[in-house]
């Protein structure tokens, strides 16, 4: 069930405020002797009833982000830039300058909730699916009489048959246990969905599946960021697609667009290593987070590399989308 | 092609029809009480790329697991060139066991947490007792088939991203030049960069050296444009658990 | 997280203990401090302090702390200071050496449980739960009961009664590693068992049992000091901490307090040292936390 995606831009332009607008995040790990960049100066805007995904090869710092944004990072890690969250209700709370005790208590499950990346490890393993459901209920503020009829509701949204409810998590299928978690993270309504690899593992009907929720959660009006590493997921269900590249995003733009006009030659060469295309990887290595090349990061594996290229590109508006490249493809030429 | 019927209900005796390649022959697999695998036959000729699928939890990955002589079946045997393997683990013989290699998902589970890159792709030579210098040759030659550089190979597993792991497990698994590489979801968690590079070196490798390979995999696309034929896998009539269930 | 950055080889923290001290925590320094002024001042006893600790002077018993005594003496007359070194260096020593023979059993009974597994795997660990079902401290009374009171005596009572946790720890990691793609890829590799234990499974497990080894040191220590206490362990002559603490309970009605209380600071001091070292040593090899310090 693809929907239309919607003809508007990425980043900040019109559609009123967006729910969740960050800027300049920029992530660091301090190792005892190197740094780690794992995101650099990234800005995005997400609005109600988007899907975005973040796309990129394993340790380009995709997943950083989302646990940048939950306040999840381990002590030697350095956040600076601004996440701004704008629930319809209530003040907007900046997620990088806010304490952990407000992530905590107001953040985390409640403004953002999170599909975990393996399900089976995510669950309680005590605790039956319908006690974990309502217990989530209960902390948001569901009565106990409701929280059992409001637990049957949103198992069903999911898939769920009400007896597999009342199974232990070790007792369920894979499949089962992603869709309890993602009930678990739907439960108490939260605005902003972040979903980090949620369908590694899975058999294509299940990852369909977990897709197809995540969708009609957004056209229900919530906004659901994304991060993955299969593309042909972010085909299916992203209205924008967001690729990043050792730490920085390179390009960014409506689905349609991305998959037939890529700008930046990553993409396009990422592009041409799925196997309905070309099958050819792109050559070389992504470079260590520890040790960046100054400038450009994709330079070394890049055909179209001058000597402008060692200067980092900006990431400026480009023709409906945002691209990081001096040399980017036209749309219509060959690569 | 082979002519080889991939039916579970087949006729047992297929082996007598195509001498050569690894075969599974009526392989039943019980896990408690739950049968994972009934009468399941397979083949897999020089050359060809046989592509598994099935749901999760219809035993794809035991069925790799028998083939690469891990895990021995309730009942059926494999065959490799017509003749039945004796034994499974440390007891099939080494001249069998370096014909069959097996390539998993998770690169990080699969990879020695204490090894370097270079340790890890030596250690199937240093374990058949391959003399000092030619495992070093050979290392290097392999590293390179890979496309892993040498500044990767002296670093850990925590310290390579998945992608780069991968190449390091399939250089290990191409190191005894297996004439069958049994590759269970081993793209799945790569990027699409990755899973190109990945499947273009087993291509390349299966080209050169006549390999049969079996490719388990998820993705409609993948199986489309590698696999050779494919075989199907009939679901579990249960839903599986989310874990193997511990012996 | 499975996406974060690879990180540079060198960075990763060191599983010896010696890399405890790095990365300064004040309470590890502390610990560590204390630990090494204790077994120093145990090993040079006898050259730092010119006093014989087993000197019984009738004349000066029961003598509160002065510059002369630092904690006193007892009802002997004998130095308490030096006495609780001397008390201390047995201890530590007779802990030691237990730990380590509890070590070599556990390990043992623990590696062919888990390697071996099936019929064998079953009947050991049934011994081993029937072990600890007995109290173990009946258990060592027992044993010292059944030998003449002597060092050799309180060392097998230590050892017999403690090499139960070990046996499981090993058996459990093994058991868990054995299930390990990583251990199948070695078997398709062609690797035998035998390299497949010397090469993969005993690497991992060495460290943990590194760890138990010592984190079963001030166990045993206490363990002797209460066998001696019931004067059943070392012969009233040599000087341990639970020798002391039971001679010193009979100064205390005549309110000589430091005769007893003095050898019993020493002891607990020591073992919480040893505790919070070997406490620190088992978070670095938390997988979970070396992940996080990975980063």
């Amino acid at each position: 069930m693809t929907t239309t995606a919607p003809t508007t831009v990425p980043a900040g332009t019109g559609r009123g405020p967006a729910l969740l607008a960050v800027d300049g995040l920029t992530v660091r790990f301090r190792l005892r002797d190197a740094v780690v960049h794992a995101v650099s100066d990234l800005s995005l805007d997400l609005h109600p009833g988007e899907l975005l995904a973040v796309v990129g090869e394993s340790g380009c710092g995709k997943s950083v982000l989302a646990h940048a944004l939950l306040g999840l990072l381990p002590r030697n890690a350095t956040v600076t830039g601004r996440a701004r969250l704008h629930p319809a209700a209530g003040e907007p709370v900046d997620l990088i300058a806010v304490g952990e005790r407000h992530l905590a208590r107001q953040v985390r499950g409640r403004a953002i909730g999170l599909v975990p990346q393996s399900p089976a490890t995510a669950l309680t393993p005590v605790r039956t699916g319908r006690r974990l459901l309502e217990e989530t209920l209960r902390a948001h503020g569901h009565p106990r009489r409701a929280a059992a009829d409001a637990a049957e509701r949103v198992a069903a949204d999911v898939g769920l048959h009400p007896v597999d409810l009342d199974r232990y998590p070790h007792e369920l299928s894979g499949g089962m246990a992603q869709r309890l978690a993602t009930a678990l993270a739907l439960a108490p309504d939260p605005p902003l969905l972040l979903a980090d690899e949620p369908t590694t593992g899975l058999d294509r009907p299940l990852v369909d599946h977990t897709l197809d929720l995540l969708r009609r959660r957004c056209d229900t009006g919530a906004a659901v960021l994304l991060i993955t590493h299969d593309l042909a997921a972010a085909r299916r269900v992203a209205d924008t697609v967001a690729v990043m590249y050792a730490s920085r995003i390179v390009e960014h733009r409506p689905t349609p667009d991305l998959f037939d006009h890529p700008g930046h030659p990553y993409t396009a060469g990422l592009l041409d290593a799925l196997p309905d295309r070309a099958f050819t990887p792109v050559p070389g290595h992504p470079p260590m987070l520890t040790d960046l090349p100054a400038g450009c990061a994709f330079t070394p594996r890049c055909p179209r590399t001058t000597d402008a290229c060692h200067t980092t590109p900006r990431l400026a508006a480009d023709g409906g989308g945002r691209l990081a490249c001096h040399h980017p493809l036209t749309p219509g030429a060959p690569a | 092609m082979t002519t080889t019927v991939d039916d579970p209900t087949g006729p047992p005796d297929s082996a007598a029809v195509t001498p050569t390649g690894l075969a599974a022959h009526q392989i039943t697999v019980h896990f408690g009480r739950q049968r994972v695998l009934d009468r399941v036959d397979l083949h897999i000729a020089p050359g060809e790329t046989v592509g598994l699928r099935g749901p999760s939890g219809s035993g794809k990955s035991t069925l790799a697991r028998v083939l690469a002589l891990l895990h021995a079946p309730d009942s059926g045997r494999v065959a490799l060139d017509g003749r039945p393997v004796g034994g499974v683990r440390y007891r099939v013989p080494a001249a069998v066991r370096t014909r069959v290699a097996i390539l998993f998902q998770s690169p990080r589970a699969a990879s020695d947490p204490r090894l370097s890159l270079a340790d890890l792709i030596a250690a199937p030579l240093r374990a058949t007792g391959t003399p000092t210098a030619e495992t070093t040759a050979r290392t290097a030659e392999l590293a390179d088939l890979v496309g892993l550089t040498s500044d990767l190979l002296t670093r850990r597993p925590h310290a390579v991203s998945d992608g780069q792991l991968q190449r390091a497990c399939l250089a290990r698994a191409l190191a005894h030049r297996p004439d069958h590489l049994l590759c269970d979801e081993a793209t799945a968690m790569l990027d699409a960069s990755t899973q190109a590079h990945v499947a273009a070196v087993v291509t390349d490798y299966q080209r050169r050296h006549s390999a049969g390979v079996l490719l388990i995999t998820h993705d409609p696309a993948l199986l489309a444009r590698w696999a050779t034929r494919v075989v199907d896998l009939p679901g579990a009539a249960v839903d599986p658990p989310a874990r193997p269930p511990t012996r | 997280m499975t996406d974060l950055a690879p990180a540079p080889a060198r960075t990763r923290p060191s599983r010896r203990p010696s890399a405890l001290l790095r990365g300064g925590r004040p309470g590890v320094v502390l610990a560590a401090g204390v630990l090494a002024v204790a077994v120093v001042a145990c090993l040079l006893a006898p050259l730092l302090w010119p006093l014989d600790q087993s000197a019984v002077d009738l004349v000066r018993t029961r003598l509160a702390p002065s510059p002369e005594h630092l904690a006193g003496t007892d009802d002997l007359g004998r130095d308490v200071a030096l006495r609780s070194l001397y008390g201390l260096r047995v201890s530590l020593l007779v802990g030691a050496v237990a730990a380590l023979v509890a070590t070599v059993i556990g390990g043992l009974v623990g590696a062919v449980a888990g390697t071996v597994g099936g019929r064998v795997d079953r009947a050991l660990m049934r011994v081993v739960d029937t072990i600890a079902a007995l109290p173990h401290l009946l258990l060592g009374i027992f044993i010292v009961a059944m030998l003449r009171p002597s060092l050799g005596a309180v060392i097998a009572s230590i050892a017999l009664t403690h090499w139960l946790s070990t046996a499981r720890i090993v058996r459990s990691e093994l058991l868990s590693l054995r299930s390990r793609p990583f251990i199948d890829a070695a078997i398709s590799g062609g690797a035998s068992r035998a390299r497949v234990l010397t090469r993969h499974l005993l690497p991992h497990v060495l460290p943990r049992l590194a760890l138990a080894t010592t984190l079963m040191v001030p166990h045993a220590v206490w363990h002797e000091t209460a066998l001696s206490f019931l004067g059943l362990g070392l012969p009233p002559h040599l000087a341990s901490i639970g020798n002391m603490i039971n001679d010193g309970q009979r100064s205390l009605l005549t309110g000589a307090w430091w005769a007893s209380i003095v050898p019993g600071l020493a002891l607990v001091t020591v073992t919480l040292a040893l505790a919070a070292l070997t406490g620190r040593w088992r978070d670095r090899l938390d997988p979970r936390v070396r992940a996080e310090l990975q980063l």
